[in-house]
């Protein structure tokens, strides 16, 4: 008769815990793994896609060429000015809006449903959307605008280059806050009541409690939300790419478009890897920061 | 007490009201211009609401107005898109599907194995999915598209769902091991001991109790399969095999743009993940509490 | 009784005129196909291409049961990139009807099938004076695409404006009278700017661009002398300043203008003169019959020193990829049927009106083509488009018509004409800076594409 000892539970048990995580590991290796090596390989070699058979090794080649290129540099000027934006009002009308929902009022959860709801919108739509709406002959913004009296004449949202860089931080923010909100809003759930009471009885103002309680404790959060959300915005492509493809000229450029730009108007996809490559970098640094910011917040706690 | 004042409250609402209005107008004003006639689109001033509702956009996007040439007709005004509508909503939807469930799988088993089992290299798995969630599609589309044409995929629904894989299994993998590690391991240990087997016992027990991670991971996952771009752009071809997001850019081709059938398509687009929120709402902020704050 | 008699007749006739049809192929076209299968088709945004297909879907139906062709349109905008994927997946369409800088790309990456037998079928000598086969695409003594149609822009004018502004006949203009022209309308008539051109990083600004070039006799390569890049040139830098001349003129959104934006501007009024293909007139027939009554389209404005009126012709052709293509025959009977059809090609000339130009003598010449209502009211406009252009036509692919040129579909392909005249007008560089850096893109474009130049360095 089998006994069933202990022993016998961890020999099964191993083998079901490598048979559980192999495909992960299958996985990874292909969707994940495969392309960002191939990315940083083809980053060394001149790839046109329409020879691909004379593809060659051409060393740091690519990345020289980026580096010399000024339109790289003004992409990544442009991407850090786009994303400093985007993020600034992000948390500010993210955290307004997390103190707003926060507020005990009965039906809150609706409230909270539609204002979260951009964030699941195809960008895809809202791009056309507001292609749609800032339309300078017949779209709503400049009508509403010109019959509020707040404006004399239309203006032409995507047609200079900075009114398109507008358009599209607008977008982006208008897409991203809900992120913001529901983190912050998650987090002022669980900051205790008596806090409040306590300030309260010791007669300070709600914008002293703000300072003096919420602030603080939402700290932690905000420096990770602001971090993570940095690192994301700054790599973004459909949101700037479907309003304006980058234009008009190159004025709202960032990395990602130049990277496809390169990869599909000049063919040259050494060049866009190499693009991604540098991207990558970033973010790698990014994340460094995120994680020393984090355990050194966690550690805090 | 934590009740406001009446005042307060009313001002409160009135905020609310407003704000949400603000944020909510861009499809409020989409729907406002898909049920409205051409003539109508067009004219100015612009009003929120039509003299005369008609559904005619969206009919023509659902029965696929006919193809718009005809070889005895002088001139044909319309476009071939809206034929392809329908088309490109199943794509979006067995895509979607697909790879959600092929995320799903893998995560919910291997997020199983880090947690439960002890074997070298465990520690790394989720901190190598959150790096792998933040490479930005740009880095993975081209290489992934080079391996398409050579195993001649490129433009079948299956290239899409390999590459939607590549950029949901990450986050899903993490989410998933934030739950995992949260649920504790007492009922299985007791329940093993009982004579269960480890695979009774991940279905009866465990499972359940991770319905609530997993549901966040997989509209995590059906939301940004669907939303997706850049992987349909390169990938696809053929205006039938096109998923929602591109296909739809389709209809500025042509001479004319058709506002009201563009927003038509952009509000049926929208409506599944709106549905899908709607009723998953709790487990969404849960789900991104934990992943992103906790973690 | 008489229903029955009267559809026995029709029956009959209808028997002997296919019997007809079918004994004027050529034996050659008569034999059947068995393959099965859809042949893929690319074309443009538009009905004609349609047209072309179900005369295609009809040899089929006689010759080749089994095969189903299918039209597949790129939008103008993504032409690049679908090339671009179609190709690098060696999975491109069995035919495709393309602008001639794309089709001599193509031609010189050797990807095409030469074309010399569907010409002798088709008939070498009815083409239409003014033009030669080589426009559309032939390199290296051999013919690779066939004539679809030929397209060129003109000038588009609001004439009940002109006149009530005694702004004389556009017909006599030069470049000070079109600038001045634009001027006028913009000052004295509210609501509507002076020229609508597009200023866009696009195809349609390529083209706009292009033509003003070509009138003031600058070119971007030098087709003789080993394609070197001469767009550095005065020509170049007076063409740019000229258009930032007009821009005041233009609608304040140019910036962002593509060929969508620039049809809407003329057919909803809010502009009184335009470079354009045909398109307008069929939109405005539909849209705005006021302004269809008032448009007409004239060469355009003569440069004061060369007296050059160049438009920009795209020379339409339709071509038969290499890789991949188990159709080639297929796609050549269906070629020969359609373009021996006379029926067929009236009726694509007849799909967008004066958009679509014949190419053939017997269609320029046949009745039925002008049994149009169009042919009505704007009979000089059509036959502006259809045969007066031509000795004005020109294409960034065969500059002033004096060579081929494969390195002009990588050029659009990168938007370098309209990235140099954004830099102009958008960024507010001098011309000669902006010419010099065109230029040098363009020395980067030759320099990447020796092998299609075949040139040894």
């Amino acid at each position: 008769m089998h006994v069933s000892t202990s022993t016998d539970w961890r020999v099964a048990d191993d083998r079901i815990g490598i048979l559980f995580i192999a495909p992960f590991v299958v996985a990874a290796l292909v969707f994940m793994v495969y392309p960002v090596a191939e990315s940083v390989r083809l980053a060394f070699y001149q790839h046109n896609p329409l020879n691909p058979d004379a593809a060659a090794f051409v060393g740091l080649d690519n990345f020289r060429a980026i580096f010399a290129d000024p339109l790289f540099w003004q992409s990544f000027r442009q991407a850090t000015i786009w994303t400093g934006c985007s993020i600034l009002l992000q948390t500010v009308i993210g955290v307004a809006l997390a103190l707003l929902l926060h507020l005990p009022l009965r039906g809150i959860s609706v409230f909270r449903g539609l204002l979260l709801f951009p964030y699941i919108v195809p960008t895809v739509v809202i791009a056309l959307v507001l292609q749609w709406m800032l339309n300078p002959d017949i779209g709503v913004v400049n009508w509403s605008l010109r019959g509020a009296g707040l404006i004399d004449e239309s203006i032409y949202w995507l047609a200079s280059p900075n009114m398109a860089m507008l358009s599209t931080i607008m977008l982006n923010v208008w897409k991203y806050t809900p992120f913001v909100t529901i983190c912050v809003l998650a987090r002022l759930q669980t900051i205790p009541l008596e806090l409040y009471d306590a300030a309260k009885v010791d007669g300070a103002g709600a914008v002293r409690r703000f300072l003096d309680i919420t602030l603080p404790q939402l700290a932690e959060v905000l420096v990770v939300v602001v971090i993570f959300r940095t690192i994301w915005t700054f790599n973004k492509f459909e949101e700037i790419y479907l309003l304006t493809k980058g234009g008009p000229g190159t004025s709202t450029f960032n990395l990602a478009i130049y990277s496809f730009e390169q990869s599909v108007a000049s063919l040259k996809m050494g060049v866009g890897a190499a693009t991604g490559v540098v991207m990558m970098f970033l973010l790698f640094a990014g994340s460094l920061v995120y994680m020393r910011v984090f355990r050194f917040a966690s550690e805090d706690a | 007490m934590n009740q406001l004042g009446f005042v307060r409250q009313t001002v409160a609402y009135v905020v609310l009201l407003a704000v949400t209005f603000l944020i909510c107008f861009p499809l409020i004003w989409a729907f406002s211009t898909s049920i409205k006639a051409p003539k109508e689109v067009m004219a100015t001033p612009p009003r929120l609401l039509p003299a005369e509702a008609t559904s005619a956009n969206y009919r023509n996007l659902i029965t696929g107005k006919e193809q718009y040439f005809r070889a005895d007709q002088a001139y044909v005004p319309t476009t071939a898109a809206p034929q392809h509508f329908v088309s490109w909503f199943t794509n979006s939807l067995i895509v979607s599907g697909a790879s959600t469930l092929i995320s799903i799988v893998i995560s919910t088993l291997a997020a199983y194995s880090v947690t439960r089992f002890r074997y070298w290299g465990r520690r790394i798995v989720p901190y190598f999915s959150l790096l792998g969630y933040m490479i930005p599609s740009i880095v993975l589309v081209f290489p992934m598209f080079l391996v398409m044409a050579q195993l001649s995929l490129v433009n079948s629904l299956w290239s899409l769902t390999f590459g939607y894989v590549s950029i949901t299994l990450p986050f899903c993998m993490w989410l998933l091991w934030a739950f995992f590690r949260g649920i504790p391991i007492e009922l299985e240990e007791a329940a093993m001991i009982d004579g269960a087997s480890r695979l009774r016992v991940f279905v009866d027990i465990v499972l359940p109790s991770a319905a609530p991670g997993i549901i966040a991971a997989a509209i995590f996952s059906l939301i940004v399969s669907w939303n997706d771009f850049l992987f349909a752009r390169v990938f696809i071809n053929s205006i039938e095999n096109l998923p929602l997001t591109v296909g739809v850019m389709h209809f500025f081709e042509g001479t004319h743009v058709d506002w009201g059938l563009m927003m038509a398509a952009a509000v049926l687009m929208t409506v599944p993940m709106a549905i899908l929120f709607m009723l998953m709402q709790r487990h969404l902020v849960a789900g991104f509490g934990a992943g992103a704050v906790k973690g | 009784m008489s229903t029955r008699t009267t559809r026995r007749k029709f029956l009959a006739d209808l028997a002997a005129v296919s019997g007809a049809a079918a004994a004027a192929l050529p034996a050659w076209a008569q034999q059947k196909s068995t393959k099965t299968g859809t042949v893929r088709v690319w074309g443009e945004p538009g009905p004609y291409a349609g047209v072309a297909v179900d005369a295609m879907n009809e040899w089929a139906k006689k010759f080749a049961p089994g095969l189903a062709f299918k039209l597949e349109t790129l939008s103008w905008d993504s032409v690049y990139v679908k090339l671009m994927t179609d190709l690098a997946a060696r999975n491109p369409a069995h035919c495709i009807s393309v602008e001639s800088p794309i089709a001599y790309q193509l031609m010189a990456d050797l990807l095409l099938e030469p074309v010399d037998d569907v010409v002798q079928k088709v008939g070498r000598n009815r083409l239409i004076d003014g033009v030669k086969w080589e426009y559309w695409g032939a390199w290296k003594g051999k013919q690779y695409v066939l004539p679809a149609h030929h397209q060129p822009h003109l000038l588009v004018v609001r004439m009940d404006v002109v006149n009530e502004l005694g702004l004389g006949n556009p017909d006599t203009w030069t470049w000070d009278d079109l600038r001045n022209a634009a001027r006028t309308i913009s000052e004295k008539k509210k609501d509507m700017a002076g020229i609508s051109l597009a200023l866009g990083r696009n195809l349609c600004t390529d083209y706009h661009f292009a033509a003003l070039l070509h009138s003031a006799g600058g070119r971007m390569f030098d087709v003789q002398n080993k394609f070197e890049v001469v767009f550095d040139s005065p020509q170049t830098v007076e063409t740019l300043e000229y258009v930032k001349s007009l821009q005041p003129y233009m609608p304040k959104a140019a910036v962002s203008y593509s060929f969508l934006e620039v049809v809407d501007s003329i057919v909803t009024g809010r502009a009184g003169i335009s470079f354009y293909w045909g398109r307008p007139y069929g939109r405005a027939a539909e849209e705005n019959p006021a302004v269809f009554a008032n448009l007409q389209s004239f060469n355009h404005a003569r440069h004061p020193k060369t007296g050059r009126r160049s438009n920009w012709n795209d020379f339409q052709g339709w071509c038969i990829p290499r890789p991949n293509n188990q159709y080639v025959e297929e796609v050549k009977a269906a070629l020969v049927y359609y373009q021996t059809s006379q029926e067929w090609l009236i009726r694509y000339c007849h799909s967008l009106m004066p958009n679509v130009s014949p190419v053939y003598k017997d269609v320029l010449s046949a009745p039925r083509l002008q049994e149009h209502p169009f042919f009505k009211t704007k009979k000089d406009t059509i036959m502006n488009y259809y045969v007066n252009s031509l000795p004005n036509s020109s294409s960034t692919g065969n500059e002033l018509l004096r060579g081929v040129n494969p390195l002009a579909g990588v050029v659009h392909g990168r938007s370098i004409l309209a990235q140099t005249v954004q830099k102009v007008v958008v960024d507010n560089w001098k011309a000669p800076d902006a010419a010099k850096w065109g230029a040098r893109e363009l020395e980067q474009v030759r320099k990447d594409n020796l092998r299609l130049l075949q040139i040894v360095t």
